[in-house]
């Protein structure tokens, strides 16, 4: 069973976030999709290793974590433009 | 800033802007919290902030922005506090715990935090605090990026 309580306010969180990235059109620096598919990557890694919190016994990932990303990356996309 | 700092610091500041996350979401039962894991966020932002200037940064955090999510923090703990002393007639009483048995079930399974612990409306609280320290913090360094531009109204350079 899926403890949504974390899954739902990291997502909250990050969408909060996400929707705050707005790439300067004047700026040279351009972070396209490639980015984030590093940082998905990096993220995975970083979730295994920090591991589920304690007494959490649903997942093998910090999941609130990884919510947290999911929402970064759908604020952007949705709002973030 | 250089380069390497410009590619790097956007990545990494969303990480740990993810562990802050985390931080705030563990609260209850990791060392951590509200403060803490906003305070992460608010790095994270700040980090941005400091390499690539107002003008630049990925995150564009208006002012309308920063007063309405640090007001939503506010009125979220106001509002769990009186749901408290509504219902059981203690301010900030755990509605979801309900440890003296003295809120009707329906109430209790709405405040409820969903995960292995059950512990109330303390997530909930570690969460509004997290926003609102997250958007504190960064004000901050943006008032103070801000008024870098207005030094010569204050200071007199030829003093200096």
């Amino acid at each position: 069973m899926v403890y949504i309580g974390p899954l739902v306010l990291g997502f909250i969180i990050g969408f909060i976030l996400g929707t705050r990235i707005k790439q300067n059109p004047d700026s040279k620096l351009k972070f396209g999709a490639s980015v984030f598919v590093v940082l998905i990557i990096v993220a995975l890694l970083m979730a295994y290793q920090l591991g589920p919190f304690p007494y959490y016994t649903d997942s093998r990932l910090a999941n609130g974590f990884l919510a947290a990303l999911a929402g970064i990356i759908v604020g952007k996309l949705t709002f973030g433009r | 800033m250089s380069t390497i700092l410009k590619i790097f610091v956007f990545p990494a500041s969303i990480i740990m802007m993810c562990y802050g996350a985390l931080t705030i979401l563990g609260g209850h039962i990791t060392p951590g919290g509200g403060f803490q894991g906003g305070a992460m966020i608010a790095a994270g932002l700040i980090f941005c902030l400091v390499v690539y200037g107002l003008d630049e940064s990925p995150f564009k955090l208006s002012h309308n922005f920063m007063a309405g999510l640090e007001s939503a923090g506010a009125l979220g703990y106001v509002f769990l506090g009186l749901a408290g002393l509504f219902a059981s007639g203690f301010f900030l009483y755990n509605l979801g715990t309900d440890i003296y048995h003295i809120v009707p079930p329906a109430i209790s399974t709405l405040f409820n935090y969903p995960d292995a612990l059950h512990a109330g409306i303390i997530p909930y609280l570690n969460f509004v605090v997290g926003l609102k320290v997250m958007v504190g913090l960064s004000a901050v360094v943006i008032a103070f990026l801000g008024a870098k531009g207005t030094k010569e109204d204050y200071v007199d350079t030829k003093e200096i």
